[in-house]
């Protein structure tokens, strides 16, 4: 059993595992690339469908899991080996092993080593050397990090669902089980951010009385009620008013129109009649911004009436305010700010969000450590007549090796002396 | 009873119509001491870059260190020079704007890979430990010339050759010198071939030739 | 004369018999041997093939042998990184494997066999004529009996310490055989690749941003968004096709690279312990040619097929305007003959919009308008070779029998109207397929989502 345990924890704690797994999505993806034009998606739907293909993604934040135990405890069984209490499978924790015989006491090393930068310390028997800073925290948020954006991926692909919603100034946030504030007012401002150039904010008031009211930005996007909110574009919700000469009652109609970015257009049709319009909101003068009609809180509207495909005439007209000819009269009494929103049920985003951040520490932290101070060890253990050398080193291997190797020189050389 | 390091017979060299070096014959055991004197032009020099793979003879044959240095590519030649013999001259030939220690490691860097702990283990073997960052320059005489021991024993050679090595030094310098190739000689074992106007410097070999006109005319045994 | 053109090929498989020579020194008969005869079965089947199958078949089989020769250097050079950066390298089973004679003859024959392929892919069509087939095969017959002979004379001159790794092996076998293939349309795989990349990173990248919830376009600053951008810009497909193509070479330079020292801490004389060490630095630069050459060789094949030296019929496209009523009238049989078989470009302009598009007449004798572009590539426009149109953009090979269908990268069909003697198509209709096809390949461009 325990023979099992220890077999599939090294399998499981390979570094095989990433590359094994990743090679075989790939190749899933070069085969599904043979059949539809939609490869990642319908990779990412087989995923999200299939237990299997699913357990096999999750190789990978296991295999992080299992190396994250096996190098701690590596680097646990270092710390005691070095401190002298190991000296157990010498040849797994060290580059180099060499064993020497030697007479009966350690030759003083100490002032030697720390004349070229190691600090050292004897326990007994045993002389420890080591300068540089240990790479093992960076291993550790590097393997977390791993860990992290692969299953935050695992998590996004199997159990993504989103919404999409029109958040409307004046009504209720749209969540699906009806419990949202009132979206108070929407603001588009431009912002001058290193990334982003506009800054777009939703300030809802709580549905329940008494609790603080809340404003939804665009990055990091704010959860509601367990997701995310994020913004996809901007579009306006219009009530609208149409009276025509064969039409003396006229009709009334709330509509949303996706006319952002300026110049785009999108059509109402009229309920009940052969009329349609067609509405754009014009491009701004050059030199103000391309969405101030919906950073302000005046929009003009372009439109043309149609009648079945012919144009009847085209016009402007301002939002709550009406447009009349030939017996036609279109008012806008209400026009109001829409933002199309996805609701995103996923945990894995903040799963990848963090693994982003411990990517960037490790990279940082690692760097300047392999750079100017990598890690290097020596470990002198003396037993019944022989010496058993070890070195370890993370960079300035050559260099590292030299001194190692001056040390040896030096102690078989105080060999030679006593004869 | 030691193995013969270098054998020559009728070894010549001669540059044009000069003749540097008559047809010569001599033994060296391994681990000798060999001192070789005679006036300036007879030879001694020639004798020297011959046997170091410096130089190509006219006609003989050389042996040294079990190989036929006639027999050898130029490749073959470099890397003898390499592995096998150390060499000290009277002029230093240090590189000036290296560094002692970096001096050496340049001979490292000839013969394979630099390697700094090694070369400053050779420059404290020569008393040095504490010069290792001055430049040539900044070396009296004596100091350079340890540089060039420390240099030219660094690959561990089996031969050292030295071409008056203390020929501009003072008596004081002369004889630290001259104890640390004795030291040295000591542990590493290697043959040593010194040429020399100083008969005192001579008589710290165990045996002295003389050269003239190319040929080798006296030798003595010392009894020390 | 014709035979010259094999020397390209024939080089190639020169060169991987020479790698293999020297990478099995101990093997050289078996190398030579099996090499022959798997260059000679390669031709012989091949020649079956072609014979026995339309050509799609032959072309096709061979081109995937040689994608998955590319996939399998792919699996190597990623193992060799791994395999040498391990802790400890015990001499694996694997490593034991290759050197067998079994395993050198196994390559030398199927990298002789694929080499010898794709020399009969140069003519396929050459082998139903007797004759000029039977002066073909004694003429290259003779060029590859030189190259043999050079080859051997070549390998005894190389310095010993030369010695090639088992990924230098491969490295280099394939990146002669993509160097071979590469100046065959039909087998290149580079054009392919780079279509499949930019399709691959466009996709992921959508998913990605989308999946961390990136704001559109609109919010992000247009600096920034320029640079992400670049990501669904066409170019990438071309320069992540570049980084495919060589990863491999550098992932086994790097695995040479980090390939352990020896252990000399043993010897107790500093220049002994140096001196191995600089022997083992020497062998492991040595190892490092091989692959830096086959870096080269691949960048040959890449520039090959990026700038093909095949001849294509181009015409320049004719400036044409529609009449009075908005249709463009073409007669079948004006200045120029519309039923000769051969693509005829023409350029529509009305205003400032411009539409360009080409008729022409498919092997069944059906007459086709279609745009001279393709619903996923940029407009680069279409050429005629042998039996097809290619797209100058991704360098696909549309076979003239499904010209006139759409789909994939085929050009669009424009409807289009036969009036007695003439081609009539509506410019207002032609106008506008141009605009939304052009668009839809620029879409992704500029909005990403
Ligand atoms: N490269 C050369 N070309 C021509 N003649 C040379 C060359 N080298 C040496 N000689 C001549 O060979 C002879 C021996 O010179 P060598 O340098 O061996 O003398 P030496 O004994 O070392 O003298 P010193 O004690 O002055 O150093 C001299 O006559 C010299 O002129
Ligand atoms: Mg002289």
């Amino acid at each position: 059993m325990k023979r099992l345990f220890r077999a599939l924890f090294t399998a499981g704690s390979s570094r095989a595992v990433p590359p094994l797994v990743i090679g075989f999505f790939f190749l899933f993806y070069i085969g599904v690339a043979f059949f539809t034009d939609e490869t990642l998606i319908t990779l990412m739907a087989f995923t999200r469908n299939s237990f299997v293909l699913a357990l096999i993604l999750a190789l990978i934040p296991l295999n992080s899991v299992f190396r994250l135990v096996g190098e701690t405890s590596r680097f646990m069984l270092m710390r005691s080996t070095m401190s002298g209490k190991n000296k157990e499978g010498l040849v797994d924790i060290f580059d180099e092993v060499v064993e020497i015989p030697v007479s009966a006491t350690v030759p003083n090393l100490e002032n030697r080593l720390a004349a070229v930068g190691y600090k050292t310390c004897r326990t007994g028997n045993v002389l420890a050397a080591w300068r540089g800073i240990n790479s093992f925290p960076v291993r550790l948020f590097f393997l977390v990090g791993t860990f992290c954006i692969f299953t935050g991926i695992l998590i996004t692909t199997t159990s993504r669902s989103s919404l999409r919603e029109m958040v409307v100034e004046g009504e209720p946030l749209p969540t699906p089980d009806g419990s949202g504030g009132i979206v108070e007012r929407i603001t588009l401002a431009n912002s001058s951010g290193l990334i982003l150039s506009r800054n777009l904010t939703m300030k809802v008031t709580p549905a329940v009385p008494g609790s603080k009211s809340r404003e939804f930005g665009l990055y990091p996007p704010s959860r509601y009620g367990g997701a995310f909110v994020y913004p996809r574009y901007l579009g306006l919700a219009l009530y609208l008013r149409f009276t025509a000469p064969d039409m003396p009652a006229g009709a009334d109609t709330h509509c949303f129109l996706n006319v952002y970015p300026p110049g785009k257009e999108d059509n109402v049709v009229i309920p009940g009649s052969p009329y349609r319009v067609i509405f754009s909101i014009p491009e701004p003068e050059t030199g103000s911004d391309r969405y101030i009609s919906y950073m302000s809180d005046t929009i003009t509207f372009g439109f043309k009436l149609l009648k079945g495909n012919d144009v009847l005439f085209s016009g402007s007209v301002p939002g709550g305010g009406e447009f009349v000819r030939d017996g036609f009269r279109l008012a806008l009494p209400d026009v109001r700010r829409l933002v199309v929103t996805d609701l995103i049920y996923d945990n894995g985003v903040l799963f990848i969000w963090w693994s982003a951040l411990l990517f960037c520490v490790a990279a940082a932290l690692w760097l300047p450590i392999r750079v100017f101070s990598p890690r290097r060890e020596m470990l002198f253990r003396f037993d019944h007549g022989v010496m058993t050398a070890c070195s370890l080193a993370e960079g300035r291997s050559r260099k590292h090796a030299g001194v190692f190797h001056e040390m040896l020189d030096m102690i078989d050389a105080g060999k030679a002396g006593e004869e | 009873m030691a193995e013969t390091i270098i054998e020559t017979n009728g070894l010549t060299r001669s540059y044009g119509d000069i003749c540097a070096l008559k047809p010569l014959d001599l033994q060296v055991p391994e681990g000798e001491w060999l001192s070789v004197m005679g006036h300036s032009g007879s030879g001694k020099s020639t004798l020297m870059n011959l046997v170091g793979g410096l130089d190509r003879p006219s006609d003989g044959s050389l042996r040294v260190g079990g190989e036929d240095l006639l027999a050898l590519s130029e490749d073959g030649l470099a890397r003898f020079r390499r592995e096998f013999v150390g060499i000290i001259f009277q002029q230093h030939h240090l590189i000036p704007y290296l560094t002692a220690v970096e001096n050496v490691m340049m001979a490292q860097y000839f013969h394979s890979v630099p390697d700094e702990a090694e070369a400053r283990t050779a420059l404290e073997r020569v008393g040095l430990g504490h010069r290792l960052k001055n430049r040539p320059g900044e070396l009296s005489g004596g100091e350079q010339q340890r540089v060039c021991i420390a240099r030219a024993i660094i690959n561990s050679p089996k031969l050292l050759l030295g071409d008056e090595p203390t020929g501009n030094l003072d008596n004081k310098s002369t004889i630290m010198v001259m104890e640390l190739l004795k030291e040295l000689r000591a542990e590493e074992r290697f043959t040593v071939i010194m040429v020399t106007h100083n008969q005192e410097v001579a008589a710290w070999g165990d045996r002295t030739i003389y050269l003239d006109d190319g040929v080798l005319v006296r030798e003595e045994r010392m009894n020390s | 004369m014709v035979a010259l053109k094999l020397i390209p090929h024939l080089l190639s498989w020169a060169g991987i018999l020479l790698v293999l020579l020297r990478g099995y020194s101990e093997r050289r008969s078996v190398v030579m041997k099996t090499s022959i005869t798997g260059f000679t079965g390669g031709v012989a089947g091949a020649i079956i093939l072609f014979r026995t199958f339309p050509e799609t078949i032959p072309f096709g089989s061979i081109k995937t042998a040689l994608a998955v020769s590319f996939f399998l250097l792919w699996v190597f050079s990623v193992a060799a990184v791994y395999s040498s950066t391990a802790r400890r390298v015990p001499i694996s089973r694997r490593g034991r494997f290759v050197n067998t004679s079994l395993c050198a003859g196994a390559v030398a024959f199927l990298a002789g066999m694929v080499a010898g392929a794709i020399c009969t892919c140069r003519f396929p069509a050459t082998a139903s004529n007797t004759l000029t087939f039977i002066v073909l095969v004694l003429a290259a017959g003779a060029l590859a009996y030189a190259l043999v002979f050079c080859v051997r004379i070549i390998e005894r001159l190389l310095p010993p310490s030369f010695t090639v790794s088992p990924s230098g092996m491969l490295i280099a076998v394939v990146a002669f055989l993509l160097f071979s293939s590469s100046s065959i349309l039909r087998l290149d795989l580079f054009s392919p690749l780079s279509m499949k990349v930019m399709k691959g990173i466009h996709d992921f990248v959508h998913q990605f941003m989308e999946s961390i919830l990136i704001p559109d376009h609109l919010f992000v600053r247009s600096v920034v968004w320029k640079y992400i951008g670049i990501l669904f810009s066409k170019g990438v497909g071309f320069w992540g096709g570049m980084v495919i193509w060589f990863t491999p070479a550098f992932l086994i330079v790097l695995a040479v690279n980090f390939e352990r020292l020896p252990s000399v801490a043993h010897i107790r004389q500093g220049a002994q312990r140096r001196k191995l060490l600089a022997a083992a630095i020497k062998a492991r630069r040595h190892r490092l040619v091989i692959p830096l050459l086959s870096v080269v060789i691949l960048a040959a094949a890449a520039y090959q097929s990026s700038f093909p030296s095949t001849e294509y019929w181009d015409p320049k496209p004719i400036p044409i305007s529609a009449n009075q009523s908005g249709e463009i009238i073409i007669p079948k049989k004006g200045e120029v003959n519309l039923e000769d078989g051969k693509l005829h470009k023409y350029l529509f302009k009305q205003g400032d919009r411009e539409a360009r598009f080409f008729i022409m007449v498919t092997p069944e004798g059906q007459l086709t308008v279609d745009l001279d572009a393709c619903a996923i590539c940029k407009p680069d426009g279409y050429g005629q070779a042998e039996g097809s149109v290619i797209c100058y953009y991704c360098k696909t090979l549309i076979p003239l029998e499904t010209v006139g269908k759409p789909g994939g990268c085929n050009p669009v069909p424009v409807v289009f109207s036969v009036k007695g003697d003439n081609v009539a198509i509506n410019g207002m209709t032609l106008i506008n397929t141009w605009g939304s096809t052009v668009q839809a390949t620029t879409r992704v461009k500029e909005g990403g989502k």
